[in-house]
């Protein structure tokens, strides 16, 4: 195992993003307050609370994982094609690093982005929302979970893309119709029966009702699917996105 | 001795062409070594695939006597590449990204700093080490790539087009580091589309075209097997008995100017104005030409290099 070389590109990872954290960091934090005010402090004089939770408070656990996962998911697939793009990809195909461990570094980069990213808009539910964190280990624990899944998703995106293009596509007509229609902002039992039946195929929904359970102690889905889930997918997509890169495909001729 | 590099019957195809049909070269421990071809004829692709950037169809290549495939971590620890593209990077200034590079191949920061610091000064990068890539002119790129390249200190340096678009004045500096570097020990393959450099560098070239390699030995060799250097002499009353006086060589006549072929011109020269004078001939002007690689690369391979 060349730790050095994997601490690097580790490193290498997280700097980048850090580097500009004013695409990375700083827009989902002001994105989640404006959603907390405008959509929360408004709404809530209609919708009071939702499984007796205040509706502004509701919402956090969702912005959260929005947030996580989008951060998570964009931090490895745009950080690899820009590499491919910028013809920085040989230098570490050159070197003596094996696929495993570039794929660990890209995933661990973006499970930083995304559990930080969480974290802080956690802070802010905190702070702004006045929400109390039920199970704080759980909740870091299914973020950092989470982060693992997207980051994954995002590597393996990342190395099928071979355009800005083919990524935005990606992210603006799946990720973000899937986290929108997860229950961020309602609970799915205000849906007609269809909708709801559709939910139970949407993963980022247990994602959502996992985090919120953590936070909250409510959930449309029982804690330990939503768990389940979580697992499936993180360990699924991880193996394919380390399977992806050992294969070579897309990234070796 | 074990090669640095041994390449035995190498072959890649990518989807409708054939690059390689069977490569086979053995570049020893040491030797700065050229490798010559006109575009597409599969320099490129066999070091892409020495570097582990392409995968090979059939054949192997051994460095320092190891497998690049089974046993990669350590021949890739052997190998240090400047490539002729330019890498480009938005975020992190030169000396950041040649710690990272230094820290794939497994060394650490405290370990690479020297390293790091020695080459900025060699190259004369000290003063661009805060600025980004983008930055640079096209020289100064140039010497970041190098640096780059040697930043894990390597046995075997690649130098695929090491002096494409840079000015007289820096491809003389590079050409002294490139020959100190080889005065180190260290093992040299070159590719370049400047013959004359192959020919002032190089201890032995490969010609390669077509994906196969057709020609190999040093410069020197290649040129007076495969040359025609040649020696024009002006002659006044040639004479009737010229023809017997000059049965050793090979020549032509034309209008009082006879034309010699040989492989060596220096020397057959004072044989051939003896014999002339002999005769009493008296000559009037001489003229020789040496045959070039390039020569020899365009009798071989049909066209130019940069063809």
């Amino acid at each position: 195992m060349n730790w050095v070389g994997l601490w690097t590109l580790t490193s290498r990872e997280v700097g980048r993003f850090f580097a500009v954290y004013r695409q990375t960091i700083i827009p989902g934090f002001i994105s989640s307050i404006l959603y907390i005010l405008i959509f929360g402090f408004t709404l809530e004089r209609r919708i009071s609370t939702i499984d007796g939770i205040p509706y502004t408070m509701f919402i956090i656990p969702g912005l959260i994982m929005m947030n996580t996962l989008t951060n998570a998911s964009s931090n490895t697939s745009s950080s690899m094609l820009q590499m491919k793009l910028l013809g920085q990809l040989p230098d570490l195909l050159q070197a003596p690093l094996s696929s495993f461990e570039i794929s660990m570094a890209y995933i661990i980069g973006g499970t930083i982005r995304g559990t930080v990213n969480g974290l802080l808009i956690l802070l802010v539910g905190i702070t702004l929302g006045g929400i109390s964190v039920m199970q704080p280990f759980a909740t870091v624990g299914f973020i950092i979970l989470v982060s693992v899944a997207f980051s994954s998703i995002g590597f393996l995106l990342g190395q099928l893309a071979d355009t800005w293009d083919q990524l935005a596509t990606l992210q603006n007509f799946l990720l973000t119709p899937l986290s929108f229609l997860g229950g961020i902002f309602y609970s799915i039992k205000m849906l007609p029966d269809w909708a709801q039946a559709a939910s139970f195929y949407n993963p980022i929904y247990y994602m959502i009702n996992g985090l919120r359970f953590t936070i909250l102690g409510v959930s449309d889905s029982p804690p330990m699917t939503s768990f389940i889930v979580a697992l499936i997918m993180t360990v699924g997509f991880f193996l394919a996105a380390v399977l992806m890169m050992e294969s070579g495909k897309k990234i070796k001729q | 001795m074990t090669p640095a590099i041994s390449i035995r019957n190498l072959k890649k195809s990518y989807e409708d062409t054939v690059a390689l049909r069977g490569v086979d070269l053995t570049i020893g421990d040491g030797e700065f070594f050229g490798l010559l071809g006109p575009n597409g004829a599969g320099k490129t692709t066999t070091i892409n695939i020495l570097t582990g950037l392409v995968r090979k169809n059939e054949g192997e290549i051994e460095v320092f006597g190891r497998d690049t495939v089974s046993d990669y971590r350590f021949t890739r620890s052997q190998v240090g590449i400047s490539a002729q593209e330019f890498t480009q990077d938005w975020f992190f200034p030169l000396d950041r990204l040649l710690y990272f590079q230094a820290g794939y191949y497994g060394i650490p920061r405290a370990k690479a700093k020297d390293r790091i610091e020695e080459l900025l000064n060699r190259l004369g990068l000290v003063e661009k080490r805060k600025a980004r890539l983008r930055q640079l002119s096209g020289g100064m790129k140039r010497r970041f790539q190098i640096a780059k390249a040697l930043v894990h200190d390597p046995n075997i340096i690649i130098l695929d087009e090491p002096t494409a678009g840079v000015d007289v004045e820096l491809r003389h500096e590079l050409w002294d580091y490139f020959r100190n570097l080889h005065k180190k020990g260290k093992t040299i393959l070159l590719t370049t589309h400047y013959i004359e450099e192959a020919e002032m560098l190089c201890d032995k070239v490969a010609i390669i075209d077509k994906g196969r390699v057709i020609k190999e030995g040093t410069p020197k060799e290649l040129t007076s097997q495969l040359g025609k250097a040649g020696i024009t002499i002006n002659v006044s009353d040639p004479g009737e008995e010229l023809e017997s006086c000059l049965k050793d060589f090979t020549y032509t006549q034309d209008d009082g100017r006879l034309h010699f072929t040989t492989q060596d011109p220096e020397e057959a020269l004072p044989e051939i104005i003896n014999a002339l004078t002999r005769q009493g001939c008296h000559v009037q002007r001489v003229e020789t030409t040496k045959s070039s690689l390039e020569d020899v690369f365009l009798s071989l391979t049909g066209k130019g290099i940069n063809e």
